[in-house]
């Protein structure tokens, strides 16, 4: 199979009609297709937890690799630029030495945004494959506790893979259907938490460089379905968050009944504050309305990272503060 | 589960030290199955990590540091790498084709002292093997091998 063809589909009639109504300029629409029928960029992240930005950079560029560090703020994030060859990026030493971790930039915007510090208490409530445990645990310096929770045990073994790899030793693996999770927790003794990594199952919209199959399996009553699951999980997880506690709540699709329908919902019922985020990728802000339904309209201050923007994946990312405990 | 105490934490730094001149595991030490020893460096009490085990399944805590085998102390893979700026004893300086060799799951020839090695390709720690004086036995987890064919 040759690249073309790897990229080669077509959109789904009400998939591709949902998308121009979410971008409704032709020209943006245009760009849109175009990227998302493109290869995606490869970007890795570097593990602070065992080499510096300054050294894996020598290192990778003795190999031969061009590598290109676009956000000044943010060193770790590198894109490897020159032609490299299939498996190369997981084949390399220096990724079997836990250097880096392969990781599409969007993907890194959720701990961006939650800002994880060392001595923190956080919950990664839907963790594997841990590629934002390990970026949380970086950003820690390995402090503080991280408890990533996910469902199930083949999920949990590339967890646990990825956590050794890149030397994670502050976290706590646990296996627990997520409402489970948060109901026990809720209601234990257990210190309330001061930050919450709410990336939620979605049904991938933003995903279709990386994974074109996602474009098959995309229905609309899949969206329902999870749209319903999410606001579950929100409205569970949030009465773990201790009062002043951080609750990011993101997503890798464009779907708004799993975005701002979801958030939207969490304003109304719920003693949070919607923060602005602030990320180094260009973003548009949430919708305030789409189709017949209308948002809170704190939910703009979410941020839809569309494909066309930064040559990136599509991704979703919203950040609260908790204002009052809930019991 | 079972958190070690720290007269059994100094058993196991003592044995360290002898082997790979470890001095000091600033981690809380859980015992995971019989045999395996994880590195914990969290601020959560040990009360709170029983509490917590109550309330869900706890399938790890920390990094997977040490097996314990026919009384060797065994590092982990990962755990090579962690502690690599403590390491001074055991090691074995290897050259780029037996790296290559080494990181694909190979056993490699070289004449040493038997017991664990440590290996070392230029700067980097690159695992941990065990030797018979004639040959270094691989010990490389399946995972974490290279499966592309040694270059030639």
């Amino acid at each position: 199979m040759t690249i073309m063809t790897k990229y080669k589909y077509t959109m789904k009639p009400l998939f591709e009609e949902r998308m121009h109504a979410l971008m409704p300029d032709k020209t943006d629409f245009k760009a849109y297709e175009k990227t998302i029928h493109t290869p995606p960029l490869d970007f890795i992240r570097c593990n602070t937890l065992k080499i510096s930005p300054e050294k894996l950079l020598e290192k990778l560029k003795t190999k031969g690799w061009q590598v290109s560090q676009l956000y000044p703020k943010h060193p770790e994030i590198m894109l490897i630029t020159s032609n490299i060859g299939p498996g190369e990026l997981g084949n390399a030493l220096e990724h079997q030495l836990g250097y880096y971790y392969i990781q599409e930039v969007s993907s890194m915007l959720p701990v961006i945004a939650l800002d994880p510090k060392p001595d923190d208490l956080v919950l990664d409530l839907c963790a594997s494959p841990g590629s934002k445990t390990t970026q949380m645990a970086a950003c820690m310096e390995n402090k503080g506790t991280i408890i990533a929770n996910d469902l199930k045990i083949d999920r949990i073994s590339i967890l646990v893979s990825n956590l050794e790899r890149c030397g994670v030793t502050n976290c706590i693996v646990t296996r627990k259907d997520a409402i489970a999770f948060c109901t026990h927790y809720s209601k234990s003794s257990l210190p309330k938490l001061d930050k919450i990594l709410l990336d939620v199952p979605c049904s991938g919209e933003g995903t279709l460089r990386s994974s074109p199959k996602t474009f098959l399996q995309w229905n609309p009553k899949m969206i329902k379905k999870l749209s319903r699951q999410q606001k579950k999980f929100f409205a569970f997880a949030v009465k773990c968050l201790k009062q002043g506690g951080t609750l990011v709540y993101s997503t890798c699709t464009h779907s708004p009944e799993e975005n701002e329908e979801v958030v939207s919902f969490a304003l109304e019922n719920f003693p949070i504050k919607a923060e602005t985020v602030h990320i180094p990728l260009k973003s548009r802000p949430g919708l305030t309305e789409w189709k017949n339904d209308k948002f809170h309209k704190e939910v703009s201050k979410a941020c839809r990272i569309y494909p066309q923007d930064n040559d990136s994946e599509g991704f979703f990312v919203s950040k609260f503060t908790l204002l009052g405990e809930i019991k | 589960m079972k958190f070690l105490n720290s007269k059994q934490k100094r058993a196991i730094l003592k044995g360290l030290e002898e082997v790979y001149g470890i001095t000091e595991l600033n981690y809380l030490l859980v015992e995971f199955g019989k045999k395996r020893l994880r590195a914990f460096s969290g601020n959560l009490t040990r009360e709170e990590i029983q509490q917590l085990s109550q309330l869900t399944n706890i399938e790890v805590i920390g990094m997977y540091l040490i097996s314990r085998k026919d009384n060797d102390l065994r590092l982990n893979f990962d755990a090579v790498s962690l502690l690599r700026n403590q390491i001074t004893k055991s090691i074995t300086e290897i050259n780029k084709e037996q790296l290559a060799l080494w990181i694909r799951g190979h056993d490699l020839d070289i004449a040493t002292e038997r017991g664990i090695v440590v290996l070392k390709f230029q700067d980097e720690l690159v695992g941990i093997g065990k030797s018979n004086t004639e040959k270094i036995f691989n010990y490389v987890p399946k995972e974490r091998k290279i499966k592309t064919p040694v270059p030639s």
